[in-house]
């Protein structure tokens, strides 16, 4: 009875000396050689291809910076994240972003993140139907249509699709589900249509889906879909940091549209999706510059939906 | 045969079964294959995994933040459950906190442990020790409170000082219950492990889980899901080997030799 208290208390107390030492040394964030750690907060999707591929072509490692990649799933992290300190950058959709500007939250973008392919029916996302009564975004009034956030870039610009085409958006049912869980969820008929992106657009036109519109393209000409963004804080702090970082991104944005075959690439370094379906699957496009017509299209529609209930400050977020 | 052995060959048999089943309802087109696919592609992503530098660095860090916040765990929950137990003025002050802050689950700290940490090893170990520490608290609390009065007077009366009573007569009561409360603190620290990875993205097999997700690697997703469950049963078997070997002298155990 003696030995095995000593023992217990022994590996307690050392795992708890482990255990302090290691969360210590989660703290080490200065500085190595000169360059600037820099943390950024993304999404693990096709969208931030140039970021992954920038980092691999010493974009960033060249203006000092020191890139760590930290992907939350669905990006509930990001914008607290940033706001907080804890990440320096972070990705997010305009319209998300557009709505906590009008919250007071403290964001300033930095550089352009993706756009639309500006092709109708040529995207790399889409309104999906299963029924085959369902062939323009007009047929959607009435219906179930998935999108995987409410209120939010998905149900504003699918809306706009269907203005486009003359039906009347109000009546539409739109519900919440996460993008990976929608092809099922049409091929059970749990709704009518899905608002998914790739590489789940092409799974389920494979299933036997068909694409009834392209919401971004139909919302505005070339959209800037999401940016890169970061908080005032920082701006005042270190300003030079906030110039080498877009212009990095600039870069890697520039290259990855110049070069898509490394960006097919360099998904496979970073998800999951399987190697034919990244051969097959549609690209965005990678813009070097924000389209701020199209950003301004947006911030319309989400007052017009009631997404903001005052228009947002452009001038105050966009660079 | 063995009463036991023939426990073992119908629990394989069953298991096998059971695999059978998976690999033929969708193959058999009982369920949609692009949904549940069978064993054996579960099987291959699976083989593919295991070659994979990223996937023994994903369970690396999903092992280091499991025991890294149990030991925390433990550490507090024993420390603390011998004083509040030992020292009964203590023990009322903090009951009503105690209760109080017990049920609260630890996943719905996530929002405060993003908002504190990001996606850093900390905010896993946040939940982690916080799911775990009530559990071995509260045992040892039990544990402390099951000591026997008369051998505590014969202690007193023998002169033994506080230490050496904590040591010699109100450790040994309470290691039953503060090794139960290990294993189920073992089992809910890789629940909650695996859930900050998954929800808040801190590196390891949760956020490998969520990758396969959003890619769309279904059997991937499967196979990692797989090995979570198997990480489940080794923690399990871990720490009953541990009770077992540390309780050796204890009648239960005894008995259960003895049977």
């Amino acid at each position: 009875m003696r030995r095995p208290f000593i023992l217990v208390l022994a590996v307690a107390l050392a795992l708890a000396a482990a255990g302090c030492g290691s969360s210590g040394d989660g703290d080490s964030g200065a500085a190595s050689g000169g360059s600037s750690q820099v943390k950024v907060g993304i999404i693990p999707i096709l969208d931030v291809a140039p970021i992954y591929l920038g980092k691999q072509k010493g974009f960033f490692s060249s203006r000092k910076i020191e890139l760590t990649l930290e992907s939350g799933q669905g990006g509930a992290a990001i914008v607290p994240g940033v706001v907080s300190g804890q990440f320096q950058f972070g990705f997010s959709n305009v319209t998300s972003l557009l709505i906590a500007s009008t919250r007071g939250l403290p964001l300033k973008v930095v550089s352009n993140g993706v756009a639309s392919t500006g092709k109708d029916k040529a995207d790399f996302g889409g309104v999906v139907a299963k029924d085959a009564s369902i062939r323009t975004a007009a047929d959607l009034a009435g219906k179930r249509v998935a999108v995987n956030t409410l209120k939010n870039i998905g149900d504003s610009t699918i809306r706009a699709s269907v203005r486009k085409a003359g039906g009347d958006p109000s009546s539409i049912k739109f519900v919440e589900l996460a993008f990976p869980d929608m092809p099922a969820a049409l091929q059970a008929g749990r709704v009518d249509a899905i608002w998914v992106v790739e590489p789940f657009l092409s799974t389920s036109l494979g299933q036997g889906g068909h694409l009834i519109a392209s919401n971004y393209v139909d919302a505005a000409p070339d959209l800037t879909v999401a940016v890169y963004f970061t908080s005032r804080q920082l701006i005042e702090k270190d300003p030079d940091l906030v110039k080498r970082f877009t212009e990095a991104m600039t870069e890697s944005l520039a290259y990855a549209d110049a070069h898509p075959d490394e960006a097919r690439q360099v998904l496979t370094s970073y998800t999951k999706i399987d190697p034919g379906v990244i051969q097959k699957l549609t690209l965005p496009k990678w813009p070097p510059q924000i389209n701020r017509a199209s950003v301004q299209t947006l911030a319309d529609l989400a007052l017009k939906d009631g997404l903001v209930t005052k228009p947002p400050d452009l001038a105050a977020l966009l660079p | 045969m063995s009463p036991a052995r023939s426990r073992r060959v119908l629990g394989t048999a069953g298991l096998l079964g059971f695999l059978a089943l998976l690999e033929v309802a969708p193959r058999a087109g009982l369920v949609p294959d692009r949904n549940l696919p069978p064993t054996s592609r579960i099987a291959g992503a699976l083989a593919d995994e295991l070659g994979q530098p990223s996937f023994w660095a994903a369970l690396g860090d999903t092992l280091q933040g499991w025991a890294i916040g149990l030991a925390v765990a433990v550490a507090a929950g024993v420390g603390l459950g011998l004083l509040l137990g030992s020292v009964p003025a203590l023990r009322a002050v903090t009951g009503s906190t105690i209760e109080f802050l017990r049920p609260i689950p630890s996943v719905a700290l996530i929002p405060l442990a993003v908002l504190l940490f990001g996606t850093d090893l900390r905010s896993k170990l946040l939940l982690v020790v916080y799911a775990s520490f009530w559990q071995v608290l509260i045992q040892v609390l039990y544990g402390v409170q099951d000591v026997d009065p008369v051998a505590m007077e014969t202690a007193r009366s023998y002169r033994l000082g506080r230490w050496a009573r904590i040591r010699h007569v109100v450790w040994p009561t309470a290691l039953p219950y503060a090794l139960t409360g290990f294993r189920l603190a073992a089992a809910v620290a890789l629940v909650l492990a695996i859930t900050a990875e998954l929800i808040i993205g801190n590196p390891g097999l949760g956020k490998e889980i969520a990758v396969a997700q959003t890619s769309g690697a279904v059997a991937a997703t499967y196979a990692l899901v797989v090995v979570a469950g198997l990480l489940g049963v080794g923690v399990n078997l871990l720490a009953r080997a541990l009770e077992r070997r540390l309780l050796a002298w204890h009648p239960s155990a005894r008995r259960e030799a003895g049977g």
